[in-house]
């Protein structure tokens, strides 16, 4: 069954469409990368998947269900911007994520962060923006969910934490298990990359796989992305 | 998971009330000083001191109060609407839940405000000469009330009591919710959110003021009035049982505000919610 799928889904917001009757599914076991430039409709689609949009028309299934209080127990999503807690200290972060997601794997957060040397007693708000960031990272890749959203999990750092980050997605996602990675800083991700979704103006370019692309185009993602988002 | 829930509420919310209760109690104790001793003196420095601890004093009293309401409409905004909702509104949990455990929270802090307040009262005019008749008159009061008790007061002392908790539960809830309609409500759009908030609090305000009222001016000489009055000819009330009639009116009412006000929240959490 499809991790996620999307049928006839639109998106508007008043007159401005969004996201324009998109078709396509993602099977288990594949790491995603929903490629696009910005304004294309990426974080939409993501806030459509995690029940924080309803769409205007059409439908979006998380596991075959609808999103809502079950799927979001499936769904492990990394928002744009820093979204834990800055008054909660590391451990009452564990603590939170431990009370509300079954499946949280706290021992494998407490030893990410102990290799940041991150102290228990710290708190969010004493951390600069990079290890808040990586904070939040190890705490929706402790998860073993079903489906792994990341939006834009590498904009705006360092190279150095580009790589911390990639390393860390693919040292702790359960390969059962579905990763969306939206970006359009292709070149770093493409590494890590089973399968890519074009999208521009909301709509649909591109639905394949990275080893098809290779092949078939003689081409790597990013030099298709540059030659399909030519402006 | 509403209990897990509060948990996490109170952790958020006591960082902030619970040092300010123990602001309010050294004030008070800082203001008992005060007023027994330093505002008598003749030193100037020593007057102008007391004069600044009964100051320290009002101050903290009245922050503890603003405190209380602000802590309440901040979380609900911070946590919900603001960068939070994204992790928020992502947990396996109910709009409901989300809605129930600021509620439960928030009037839980507003009772311990009252009971703070009013020992920090204790605490300023604390005098051992004035507690020891304090007690005594309590001491009065119980053995005239064991004497004179019978089970008629008991059971209505008791569904008064009721009644009256049940009132100030819900006062403090309704009061919140028209602040968490207003602010979902006003966070649906998509540019100028806090103003847009601001507008739904005046219209939820007006609306509520125009109906109230409108319901005054139908008791006084309309249908509305001789209807009543016709029900109340017919029904004998005795002094406590027209008691638990105002008071179960007052609970019918606010519960009427309060759905109302529920439900414009939690249809735009779920219907129109617009995170930035």
């Amino acid at each position: 069954m499809a991790v996620l799928e999307c049928k006839h889904l639109t998106k508007q917001y008043g007159h401005v469409t969004a996201l324009e009757n998109l078709n396509f599914s993602i099977e288990p076991g594949h790491i995603v990368g929903l490629l696009g430039p910005n304004g294309s409709g990426k974080t939409t689609l993501i806030k459509l998947a995690n029940g924080l949009l309803t769409p205007t028309s059409g439908e979006l299934l998380v596991c075959g269900a609808a999103p809502g209080r079950e799927t979001r127990a499936a769904v492990s999503y990394l928002p744009e911007r820093t979204s834990i807690p800055l008054w909660m200290t590391t451990t009452q972060l564990l603590d939170f994520y431990q009370d509300f997601y079954a499946d949280f794997r706290r021992d494998a957060a407490e030893e990410m962060l102990q290799h940041l040397n991150i102290r228990p007693k710290q708190r969010v708000k004493q951390m600069s923006k990079g290890t808040r960031e990586k904070v939040q990272l190890i705490m929706v890749m402790s998860r073993a969910a079903k489906l792994y959203l990341l939006d834009e999990p590498i904009g705006g750092v360092d190279p150095a934490t580009r790589d911390y980050i990639l390393s860390t997605i693919i040292g702790n996602y359960d390969p059962e298990a579905a990763v969306v990675i939206s970006t359009h800083l292709i070149s770093d991700v493409e590494k890590v990359l089973d399968e890519v979704l074009f999208i521009n103006q909301g709509r649909l370019v591109l639905q394949s796989s990275v080893d098809q692309i290779r092949e078939e185009q003689g081409v790597s993602v990013d030099e298709l992305f540059r030659e399909v988002f030519k402006c | 998971m509403l209990r897990k829930l509060m948990k996490h509420e109170f952790r958020a919310t006591g960082r902030v009330m619970l040092p300010l209760y123990l602001v309010l109690l050294v004030t008070a104790l800082g203001a008992n000083v005060s007023t027994r001793g330093l505002l008598e003196s003749d030193n100037r420095m020593l007057d102008l001191l007391g004069m600044l601890l009964v100051m320290a004093f009002s101050f903290a009293l009245m922050g503890v109060c603003l405190m209380s309401m602000v802590v309440m409409v901040q979380r609900f905004y911070k946590n919900l609407l603001q960068d939070e909702g994204y992790v928020m509104m992502t947990l396996p949990v109910s709009v409901h839940q989300h809605i129930w455990s600021k509620l439960i929270v928030s009037a839980v802090w507003f009772a311990a405000t009252v009971v703070m307040v009013l020992l920090a009262c204790m605490v300023m005019a604390f005098d051992a000469y004035a507690i020891q008749d304090l007690f005594r008159g309590f001491g009065q009061l119980f053995r005239d009330i064991s004497q004179h008790l019978t089970a008629y007061y008991t059971i209505n002392g008791t569904a008064f009591f009721a009644e009256l908790l049940a009132v100030c539960f819900l006062g403090c809830c309704v009061v919140c919710l028209e602040f968490y309609a207003a602010l979902a409500i006003g966070h649906g759009f998509p540019n100028h959110k806090m103003a847009w908030s601001v507008l739904w609090f005046f219209l939820l305000q007006f609306a509520t003021q125009f109906l109230g009222g409108a319901l005054i001016v139908l008791l006084d000489e309309s249908w509305l009035h001789h209807l009543l009055m016709g029900w109340t000819d017919r029904i004998q009330f005795s002094g406590m049982g027209a008691v638990h009639l105002m008071m179960g009116m007052l609970i019918a009412g606010e519960l009427v505000y309060g759905a109302v006000f529920y439900f414009l929240t939690t249809w735009s959490l779920k219907k129109r919610l617009n995170l930035e």
